[in-house]
């Protein structure tokens, strides 16, 4: 599909110079254009959070309008569909010059999780030249606002390009087993994963660990059961507390041979004393 | 109107002082991940996790580098490249001020890592961090001594060169005994 060539007019309008001329001109007051094409509506829904009073960006003199005629930006989203696309250019050529172009959110920078999708035009900057780019799957209201006023020299931008190319020395990643047996952290991890998801999963997995090896002798059922159920006890939520006795019962019994009276009762009466 | 102003003065300013003020975010916050080049093994699980391909991971032209590189324009913030990292290399970050002018490729973040090749075939199949980190993994897991040492010629030949020599002794009847 053939995308659109900017009209020579357009281009002679919107040169660095104008627009920076333009920036002085207005002084404290923008008009903000909202383009929807084709977004999720996510973007819509940050962008209209942003606007509340919440984060009152009038502060800064933005408002949005509901003409493209009245707009000095044009604050785009979406990942610009076959439908959205002359509308698009619509309300480019409707606003007049210079007149300063952002691409809200993934998809409008670069196309986003549609990036190769059949329908889609894949990101603002595939057909009209875009001058700042707000990356997030929304973006926060507050990344809308630190775009916009990056976008109008307020703030400096912090983002650059990083590109690591020497490889140094690899550290130790692998730390030492507090059984003797690697496969035993990978277990207990992998279960804690399973009962409480990645974040607070990992969190389980240090207490865990911290609760293992406070019972002084790691191998001796007696006193990690003790040093397990103390720790349960003084543990505020009672979701890791649970969970760090299934986490014994199952994985810890598995390496370390358990009679019936070693392993923890889960009946929560027995270690909720509160 | 003296109403309003008694109500406003009850509940005072709500309005966030940012960008003047540094802006407080909330605990778990899914902001830029955050890439920690000392710690990548180029394992390449975050490339196959990630659902928007904003992690690609490709051999350079002449197969001596793995380049691992992130795309944040691209990224959903979905933390899946967090949660399947073995090293805890890739991290969301509570960064969250990611806007950039003009100039794309300034969301860009990438690292090369030096590829192995198989003492076979001498193709590249894999990273030298990858093959050290194995290792390093082996050593620790309470095997034998001989099998450590049989780890460290198997873990530099490549998959297919692998299976190749497991057909070859198993029709020749050199069949292996794991201890």
């Amino acid at each position: 599909m053939k995308t659109y060539e900017v009209p020579q007019e357009i281009k002679d309008g919107n040169t660095l110079e104008e627009k920076l001329e333009l920036l002085k001109q207005i002084g404290r007051s923008f008009s903000v254009f909202r383009v929807d094409c084709g977004s999720c509506n996510g973007c819509e829904i940050e962008i209209f959070a942003a606007i509340s009073p919440m984060w009152d960006p009038e502060r800064f003199g933005f408002k949005l309008v509901a003409n493209p005629r009245h707009a000095d930006i044009l604050l785009c989203t979406g990942p610009v569909t076959r439908q959205m696309y002359y509308p698009l250019l619509r309300a480019y050529e409707a606003a007049p010059d210079p007149k300063i172009v952002v691409a809200l959110g993934a998809c409008g920078a670069t196309g986003g999780i549609f990036y190769d999708a059949y329908n889609v035009l894949s990101g603002i900057d595939k057909i009209i030249p875009v001058d700042a780019y707000i990356p997030g799957c929304p973006p926060h209201p507050a990344s809308i606002i630190y775009g916009l006023t990056t976008a109008l020299g307020v703030m400096e931008q912090k983002l650059k390009k990083v590109s690591f190319e020497e490889e140094g020395e690899l550290p130790s990643l692998v730390k030492d087993s507090v059984l003797g047996n690697i496969i035993f952290e990978r277990d207990l991890l992998v279960k804690a994963k399973k009962l409480m998801s990645y974040v607070f999963g990992r969190k389980l997995f240090d207490k865990y660990i911290e609760a293992l090896l406070k019972s002084g002798d790691v191998k001796n059922t007696q006193a990690t059961k003790k040093s397990i159920t103390e720790a349960m006890t003084i543990e505020e939520d009672p979701r890791y507390a649970e969970c760090m006795g299934i986490l014994h019962n199952e994985v810890y019994a598995q390496y370390v041979t358990c009679d019936e009276e070693d392993l923890i009762s889960l009946h929560r009466v027995e270690w909720d004393k509160r | 109107m003296l109403k309003l102003l008694d109500m406003s003065k009850k509940y005072g300013q709500t309005t966030h002082k940012y960008p003047f003020e540094p802006y407080i975010l909330a605990d778990n916050f899914r902001g830029k991940p955050s890439y920690n080049f000392d710690w990548c093994i180029g394992c390449a699980a975050c490339g196959i996790a990630c659902p928007s391909n904003a992690i690609t991971i490709q051999l350079n032209d002449d197969k001596s580098k793995l380049i691992w590189e992130f795309d944040c324009g691209r990224c959903i913030f979905c933390g899946r490249c967090d949660e399947v990292c073995p090293t805890d290399a890739i991290k969301l970050s509570n960064e969250f001020e990611l806007a950039v002018n003009f100039d794309k490729t300034a969301l860009i973040q990438r690292g090369e890592l030096d590829t192995q090749y198989c003492s076979q075939c001498n193709k590249a199949f894999s990273t030298k961090r990858l093959v050290n980190y194995s290792y390093e993994c082996l050593s620790k897991a309470n095997i034998g001594e001989k099998r450590l040492l049989e780890a460290k010629s198997y873990l530099n030949i490549c998959q297919t060169c692998k299976e190749n020599a497991t057909g070859l002794n198993l029709t020749s009847g050199e069949e292996m005994v794991i201890e």
